[in-house]
């Protein structure tokens, strides 16, 4: 097969590297990677035309099924872009609310994005110990909202649930220990030499590449571009202290060094917000029907995503539109691959953290 | 000059090749075990190996083609043939060519199937033979300065030290293609030792079933092997020694594993610069000295 | 506080230039989507400035118009048209990767598109 011709390789969609089906076409020259051409659909459900099934109340639950790792990020965008049809403002403390339970959804997708990554490179330890931190932070999502994974904690108008005083203590208490923990499993990842060989130099993107492919998060920033949906103060983030992480290098440890300083900064916002937390309601009721049109961007683990929402007067909705981070970045991954060598494929698909579920709705 | 009798010999190749299995599955469970251990998990039995060697046995047989169950069988057999060699006290050079043509059989049965992940696993074992093949040279050539013969019995009962005082830059240069050999981490480039990494198991991609047992069992029994090469390192002419030599051959073993769960996997330039390196700094210049000194 | 965003509409002749120009200025292509209207659609096409400032155009074509792709311009373009074709039936011609309808693998001819209502 892989003669000094030109070869074929089928890469996917049921490759075991890949937690969820994408295929890849790769045109190889020896191991040299020549062109490579993307086929999505496997896990196509159509989930946008729901919406004239479902009515916009109901909706909320179905959109949170789009993928289970930003699931609260989805409900919530869904909610601000109805709310925003509505022209409502939400009580402060759900604002609250919503931004404390989004930055715990970062650092767990974050680390479960490093234990994928290290489980590419073959670190079967490291992989191991990132998903068990982890899981303090699911239990946390557990404690705080009743489920792990689908968390129905929003509501148009609000949440549904709060949190205690004692609850945010605990969680900031934990996020404190968990802090020196999560500090020596990255610096592996940034300091081990096997790994500093992986990561060093893969999928190189520039910083004029990223903008005309449209990269979009970690991705982006990690390009040297400077830009985070946060910044633009949707939420109570306009009242938080951080700074927007980058760095110069453009490659895949770039990548992995902007997503690791993401959960510290992520943590540091939580401590923040729990000090800051207004008192007060977390819910106000709506009514009627919406009618008119939003647009809302928020950042997610993997980038920026773009909710839409048309209404038309009546309690179904014209249009639902959600426009994910991967979408968008599955452009840049097919523009880094050429002249990359096939043991890369699996570590540069995962460096722009895929969510394919999300990508296909 | 003494020498061991043939029946010993010929006694020692008939308990390698029936203990081997078992030996080898043991290691093989300890190594789940710790490694487990190691990431923190509880891990499996340590008798996992065997448990998982009886299932696929008694699975459907189910292969890409029959020429490809040919080649396995052959793998097998010099494995076996390999490992009785060494312990009935052959050639080292013998042994370790014995040692490469079985290794070539693997590739080409991996090659015969036409899979993509298949050859490009088969490729890579190519690659990795080229990355270990001068070190087993030297290591051979390094035995054969340091105690006259190439001939393993011979060396047992002629030195008074062990091999590792005058060859410890071969025995670290050894070191290094045995991660290759026992395929860990970071150069198990050619089936990534779990099968959701780049190459999905690459070179064993095709093999399902009873068919796959054979090749496990291979494995068993050339690791039992490569063991045995690493005690040869601390074996003399003391019948005591043995017992040491196992000892640190188990050691050697335990940091196999620490180094497979401290590494990510290399590429293939990467694995060939650095064992070429260990090769020639460790390897040549030890037997280097070693002639200017005797 | 709520991000503000601008809504532009424009022309559907005019989409190529309007994309140049942005992609001229440092723009990137954030999104583009279609929303069904009987007998056509309207389209979507959201960049974000430097400063990332979110600004929308819009336009209305009916289902006789053949848009030019802008994927030369925007090389992310692409999904987002081979959506708005499969699922919209918007004719977008000289796609740079046209999946031909089977991007999502669909049996469904355009499922998004609303019917033609009577007597039109």
């Amino acid at each position: 097969m892989i003669m000094s011709k030109r070869s074929v390789i089928p890469f996917g969609p049921q490759h075991p590297v890949l937690p969820e089906p994408i295929h890849l076409d790769l045109v190889l020259e020896d191991e040299k990677i020549i062109e490579a051409i993307p086929s999505i659909g496997y896990v196509h459900r159509r989930l946008e035309k729901l919406i004239d099934k479902r009515d916009f109340k109901d909706y909320l639950y179905v959109i949170e099924r789009l993928c289970g790792i930003c699931s609260f990020m989805h409900g919530m965008g869904y909610c601000e872009a109805v709310e925003r049809v509505f022209d409502t403002e939400i009580p402060d403390r759900a604002k609250y609310l919503r931004m404390i339970w989004c930055e715990m959804s970062r650092i767990h997708s974050h680390l479960l994005w490093l234990g994928l990554l290290a489980d590419a490179f073959g670190f079967d330890a490291l992989f191991m110990q990132c998903w068990r931190m982890r899981e303090k932070v699911l239990d946390m999502f557990e404690a705080s909202t009743g489920g792990r994974v689908i968390f129905s904690v929003n509501t148009i108008g609000g949440v549904r649930k709060d949190m205690s005083k004692d609850m945010l203590k605990g969680f900031v208490n934990e996020f404190n220990s968990m802090e020196k923990e999560i500090r020596r499993l990255t610096d592996v990842f940034l300091h081990d030499y096997s790994v500093e060989t992986r990561l060093r130099g893969l999928g190189i993107l520039t910083k004029e590449d990223a903008l005309r492919f449209g990269a979009v998060g970690p991705m982006m920033r990690a390009s040297s571009i400077a830009q985070d949906t946060r910044k633009t103060g949707y939420l109570a983030y306009n009242d938080i202290d951080f700074d927007i992480i980058t760095s110069d290098e453009c490659d895949g440890y770039a990548r992995c060094f902007v997503r690791i300083n993401e959960i510290f900064q992520s943590i540091n916002i939580i401590r923040q917000a729990v000090e800051k937390i207004p008192d007060g309601q977390i819910s106000v009721p709506i009514k009627g029907n919406p009618d008119g049109e939003a647009f809302v961007r928020l950042e997610q683990p993997r980038g920026e995503a773009i909710y839409y929402v048309k209404g038309n007067g009546t309690k179904f909705l014209d249009r639902v539109r959600v426009r994910t981070p991967t979408f968008t970045n599955l452009t840049s991954l097919i523009n880094i691959l050429p002249g990359s060598e096939l043991a890369d494929v699996g570590l540069q698909i995962l460096t722009i953290d895929p969510c394919v579920s999300c990508t296909e709705r | 000059m003494k020498s061991i009798p043939l029946e010993a010999r010929l006694i020692a190749a008939a308990i390698y090749f029936i203990a081997a299995p078992f030996i080898g599955g043991l290691l093989s469970g300890v190594d789940r075990v710790i490694s487990a251990r190691m990431q923190g998990r509880k891990g499996p039995s340590i008798f996992q190996g065997f448990y998982d060697i009886v299932k696929l046995l008694s699975k459907q047989r189910n292969c890409v083609n029959k020429i490809q169950v040919m080649y396995l069988g052959s793998f097998l057999f010099f494995i076996i043939f390999t490992g009785a060699l060494f312990f009935a006290g052959c050639d080292l050079l013998m042994i370790f060519f014995s040692l490469t043509t079985a290794n070539i059989f693997l590739a080409v049965a991996a090659a015969s199937t036409n899979s993509p992940y298949a050859t490009m696993g088969a490729q890579r074992e190519l690659l990795q033979m080229l990355a270990y093949e001068p070190m087993t040279l030297l290591t051979a050539v390094g035995f054969y300065v340091a105690t006259g013969t190439f001939k393993s019995a011979e060396m047992l009962t002629q030195i008074d030290l062990p091999a590792i005082v005058s060859l410890p830059g071969v025995f670290v240069g050894f070191l290094f293609i045995l991660v290759i050999k026992l395929r860990k981490h970071p150069y198990d480039l050619s089936t990534s030792h779990h099968a959701h990494q780049e190459v999905v198991k690459g070179i064993s991609t095709e093999f399902s079933g009873p068919v796959y047992a054979l090749m496990e069992l291979s494995h068993w029994y050339e690791n039992v092997f490569l063991m045995g090469i690493v005690s040869m390192f601390f074996i003399n002419n003391n019948p005591w020694s043995i017992l040491w030599s196992i000892a640190a051959s188990v050691i050697v073993y335990l940091v196999m594993i620490l180094v497979d769960n401290t590494n990510a996997r290399m590429k293939w330039d990467n694995m060939l610069k650095n064992t070429w390196i260990a090769t020639m700094v460790l390897g040549a210049l030890n037997i280097f000295i070693l002639h200017i000194f005797k | 506080m709520r991000e503000n965003y601008k809504i532009i509409d424009i022309s559907y002749s005019d989409i190529t230039d309007i994309m140049l120009n942005c992609q001229k200025q440092g723009d990137r292509l954030v999104q583009m989507h279609a929303v069904s209207i009987p007998s056509g659609a309207i389209l979507y096409y959201s960049v974000s400035t430097g400063d990332n400032e979110f600004v929308t155009y819009k336009t209305q074509v009916s289902d006789d118009v053949v848009l030019p792709s802008i994927s030369s311009i925007y090389p992310n373009a692409i999904l987002y048209e081979n959506e708005m074709k499969e699922l919209f039936g918007v004719n977008i011609d000289c796609i740079s990767l046209d999946y031909n309808n089977r991007l999502y693998r669909i049996n469904v001819e355009t499922p998004f598109k609303k019917p033609a209502k009577e007597g039109e």
